[in-house]
This record gives structure tokens, C-alpha cells and sequence, in this order.
């Protein structure tokens, strides 16, 4: 296997109801180091299930996931030690509402990564400043806009120091005014050269940012290519349509 | 200037009381007779420390037993796909437990344990008694608050945790129970509440409580009166303290989010 390619999945298949509901049906995609992959699709398509299998919150009933070369599907492996790895944002960023902005960002490298409280506080510090939010450490989540808690949970994920973020539609429970901030900390950390697998309706960030485009329907991955590729030249009947649709 | 002595203030005392109407003179009698005489109090005094100590004891056994069957009940519940056999097996057991608990009243469980299970020889193995028979009574409605709670916290507050790496029982530690024991906190008063009323049945195993104290008094002074409406009023200025505590502490925990 190709050392650069951080996740592999292989005929990942999620079936419900003996097969009757296939949210995934065979999706076979390697993501490599620094690469920023886009998943795009019409909703029901599978694309955030597909985005949820990677770190297993979702169980997929036939296939395999291979993390930086290790099959995490096996179910004699911890998945927490490989999830410490993956960060994930989440459509409706559910941080910790009892604890302060600074807790949510330094439990999980305290308690998991074993550091001090110093130094994961410093870390959050300089995290905290680098999305404009450093005056709000001692805040509770309550107390912050959508898109300020989007960052905050982006923060969170890389407190723990990832080798690949995942984004779960990140910007869609966000008044469009406040997208515009969540999307430039995802580009500056898209520069930065963090892998990322983003599920999202932004066809704007994708065409900008992605240096790949998967467009998924019916559980499955339907095209996929370079932005330019997807957006000026679809070779897909249905790119084609959900493409006319959205942009 | 005039020295008051004890003998001048007991005649200008019981000269008042002869100058008041019959019924009230007939109360402070009653009184008298209730609390003072022969250092009755006493009876209430000890009868009130064993009511606090069953009530405290059965509230620790309830509280652990709830949680650890809370815990069993959601863990089951939330597994996506079938559940693991032991899991399966143990949720079975857990819920014959609430069944046959909640099914049967107090008074019959406290019988059974202690005429047929235990059956206590002191004092000491009497509270324990008590205790555990309230304890696991208690047990079962504190199971049922706490996965209410449990339950009521959005999945995503799991999900965060399960994605940074935290395992199941991490997750419920440092992010759903702290969240859950703050909705569930009046359900929790009002149980605890209920299991200090609760304790009075323990009489039928022939513990002190408050509860009998006032019927050891009442066998004494054959009056029935005052006894009575001071053990309510006892009962009732304890509840009333705990509701106080209890909502000063809700509002504590309230004023982190704030």
C-alpha cells in the first residue's frame, strides 16, 4: 500500500433492514496525506453515512477501512486509540455545554493524550487565537454565535493533534453570514497541509479548496476528478443534474 | 431591684397558665406530657437519628444501584446493531428487577426481608435491614430517573466524545452524566423526598423511627393529639428544609452554564 495514502476504504457497504435501505453500497476511495477531499452529493446520497464510517460512528455491515494501514473495521482493535487521530466536526458542533470554552478544548488531550493541564491549556491558547477567539477561553458554549462554536469544535478536534479532520456538512446549521468565517479557518487549515474529508453543500469552498471532488448518489460514488473536472466538464448524467441544480 | 429567682418565675409562669382558657391550659398539658415529662423528647430525639441514618444509607445504596442499572439499561438501548449476549442477559435481569420492585408495595418488601430474608436479631442488623430493603426499593426509581436523564442528553453530546477518542464509560463520565444529573436533579428531590415518608414503614420490622416514637408516646399519655400532629409536623419541617437545600443547589449548578 501506497505510504501516502492515510485512509482506504475498500466495498464499504452499510445495509439496514437486511438489505432493503443500502445508505452505502460499495464505496472503494483513498484519501492521501494533505489532500483535501470534497464530498458532494443530493441529500440521502450516503455522503455523510460514507463520512461517519471513516472513524466508525457508523458500523458498516460488509468492507474495509484501512487508517494509516491498519484494518480499524477489526473488531478485535480499539477504535478509540484511531480515533484520537481522526478530528470531527459535526454539523451541529456539539460541544460540552457544561464546561468552559477552555475545558472543552483540553479534556480530551488531558484525559487521552495524558498531557498536563499547562500544557494542553497553552496549545488551546494558541489554537484559540489562530480562529480569532482567544478573549473567549473562559466563556461557556452558550454564550458564543453558531459560527464561533464551529470554531471552537474545530479547535477542539485539533487540540488532539490529527492526522486527518473530517467535516459533517460543517456550515448548514450556520445564518449564512456566520459560513463565511467557518470557511476561511477550513481553508487556512487546508494550507496548512491537514488532510481533510469535508461533506458539504459549499460548492464555492469545493471548487476553491478541494483537490478532489467525489460526487456520491445512491450510496455509491458516482464521479469523481478535480474540481474543474466536476464543475466545468461532468461526465455523469446525474453530476450533471444535481450540478444544474445547485450551482 | 427586684432578683429573679427560678421559684418566683415557676409561680409567675403557672399563675399565667391558670389564667388562660381551659382547652389551651388542657394542651400545654398534653405538651408537657408529650415532650417534657419523663424526658420524652428522647424517644423523638433517637427515633429522628434513625430515620436519618435509614434515609441517608437507603438513598447511597438506591443512588449506586440506580446508576449502575441506568447505565446497563441505555448501554443496551444504544447499541445500533444486537446487542453482546452478557449485555442482553444483564438487561434482562435488570428489567425483572423493575418489574417485580415497583410491582410489589414497600410495605410487603419490608415484611419479606424482614420476616423471611434477613431476619435482623439487633438493633444495629435492624437499620441494616432498613436499609437495604429501601435501598433496593429506591434502586429502581432512581434507575428509571437516571436513564430518563441519561436519554435526555442529544446523541451528539456522545458522538463528540466517542469521535475525540473517549470510550463508552469516559463518555459518560466526563460529558453525559454531569449533563443528565443536572435535568434529573428535581426527579431526584422528589424521590428523595418520598424514601424520607418511606422510611416511617420501617416500624412493621420493629425499628425506632420517629414514626414509632410517637406511637410509644401515644401508648404512654393515651392521648393521640399531639403526638401525632408534631411527628407531621417533624416530617414536615425536614422535607420543607431539604426542598430549600435542594433548590439552592439546582441553582447553583444552573449558574455554570449562565
Amino acid at each position: 500500500m501506497n505510504d501516502n495514502v492515510i485512509i482506504r476504504t475498500e466495498g464499504l457497504c452499510k445495509h439496514y433492514k437486511d438489505g432493503t435501505i443500502r445508505a452505502l453500497n460499495g464505496v472503494t476511495v483513498d484519501i492521501k496525506k494533505g489532500e483535501v477531499v470534497v464530498v458532494i452529493g443530493p441529500s440521502g446520497s450516503g455522503k455523510s453515512t460514507f463520512l461517519r464510517s471513516l472513524n466508525l460512528l457508523e458500523t458498516p455491515t460488509k468492507g474495509s477501512i484501512f487508517f494509516e494501514g491498519v484494518d480499524i473495521t477489526n473488531p478485535k482493535l480499539d477504535v478509540n486509540v484511531y480515533r484520537r487521530k481522526m478530528g470531527m466536526v459535526f454539523q451541529h458542533f456539539n460541544l460540552f455545554p457544561h464546561m468552559t470554552i477552555l475545558r472543552n478544548l483540553t479534556i480530551a488531550p488531558i484525559k487521552l493524550l495524558k498531557k498536563t493541564q499547562a500544557e494542553a491549556e497553552a496549545k488551546a491558547h494558541e489554537l484559540l487565537k489562530l480562529v480569532g477567539l482567544e478573549d473567549r477561553a473562559d466563556a461557556y458554549p452558550s454564550q458564543l454565535s453558531g459560527g464561533q462554536k464551529q470554531r471552537v469544535a474545530i479547535v477542539r478536534s485539533l487540540c488532539m493533534e490529527p492526522d486527518v479532520m473530517l467535516f459533517d456538512e460543517p456550515t448548514s446549521a450556520l445564518d449564512p453570514e456566520m459560513v463565511g468565517e467557518v470557511l476561511d479557518v477550513m481553508k487556512n487549515l487546508a494550507e496548512s497541509g491537514m488532510t481533510m474529508a469535508v461533506v458539504t453543500h459549499e460548492m464555492g469552498f469545493a471548487r476553491e479548496v478541494a483537490s478532489r471532488v467525489l460526487f456520491m448518489d445512491a450510496g455509491q460514488i458516482v464521479e469523481e476528478g478535480t474540481p474543474q473536472d466536476i464543475f466545468e466538464n461532468p461526465k455523469n448524467s446525474r453530476t450533471k443534474s444535481f450540478l444544474s441544480k445547485v450551482l | 431591684m427586684q432578683v429573679i429567682t427560678f421559684s418566683s418565675w415557676l409561680g409567675t409562669a403557672s399563675t399565667f397558665i391558670l389564667s388562660l382558657p381551659e382547652w389551651l391550659q388542657r394542651l400545654i398539658f398534653q405538651f408537657n406530657q408529650t415532650f417534657i415529662f419523663e424526658n420524652r423528647w428522647k424517644f423523638f430525639a433517637n427515633g429522628l437519628v434513625i430515620t436519618f441514618i435509614v434515609t441517608l444509607g437507603a438513598l447511597l445504596l438506591g443512588v449506586i444501584i440506580g446508576m449502575i442499572i441506568a447505565i446497563i439499561r441505555s448501554s443496551h438501548d444504544s447499541i445500533q446493531r444486537k446487542p453482546p449476549v452478557f449485555l442482553r442477559i444483564l438487561n434482562s435481569i435488570c428489567k425483572i428487577y423493575l418489574t417485580v420492585i415497583r410491582g410489589t408495595p414497600m410495605m410487603v418488601q419490608l415484611l419479606i426481608m424482614g420476616f423471611v430474608v434477613m431476619i435482623p436479631k439487633s438493633e444495629f442488623e435492624t437499620v441494616l435491614c432498613a436499609i437495604v430493603t429501601l435501598g433496593i426499593n429506591s434502586g429502581a426509581y432512581v434507575a428509571e430517573i437516571a436513564r430518563s436523564g441519561i436519554m435526555s442528553i442529544n446523541i451528539g453530546q456522545t458522538e463528540a466524545g466517542r469521535s475525540l477518542g473517549f470510550n463508552y464509560v469516559q463518555t459518560m463520565r466526563y460529558i453525559i452524566i454531569p449533563q443528565a444529573f443536572k435535568n434529573v436533579l428535581p426527579a431526584l428531590g422528589n424521590e428523595m423526598i418520598t424514601l424520607l415518608k418511606d422510611t416511617s414503614l420501617v416500624t412493621v420490622i420493629a425499628l425506632t423511627d420517629v414514626t414509632k416514637a410517637a406511637q410509644i408516646v401515644v401508648s404512654k399519655t393515651y392521648t393521640a393529639i399531639i403526638p401525632y400532629i408534631s411527628l407531621a409536623a417533624i416530617y414536615l419541617i425536614i422535607v420543607m428544609i431539604l426542598t430549600k437545600l435542594l433548590s439552592i443547589f439546582e441553582r447553583r449548578l444552573r449558574k455554570s452554564e449562565r
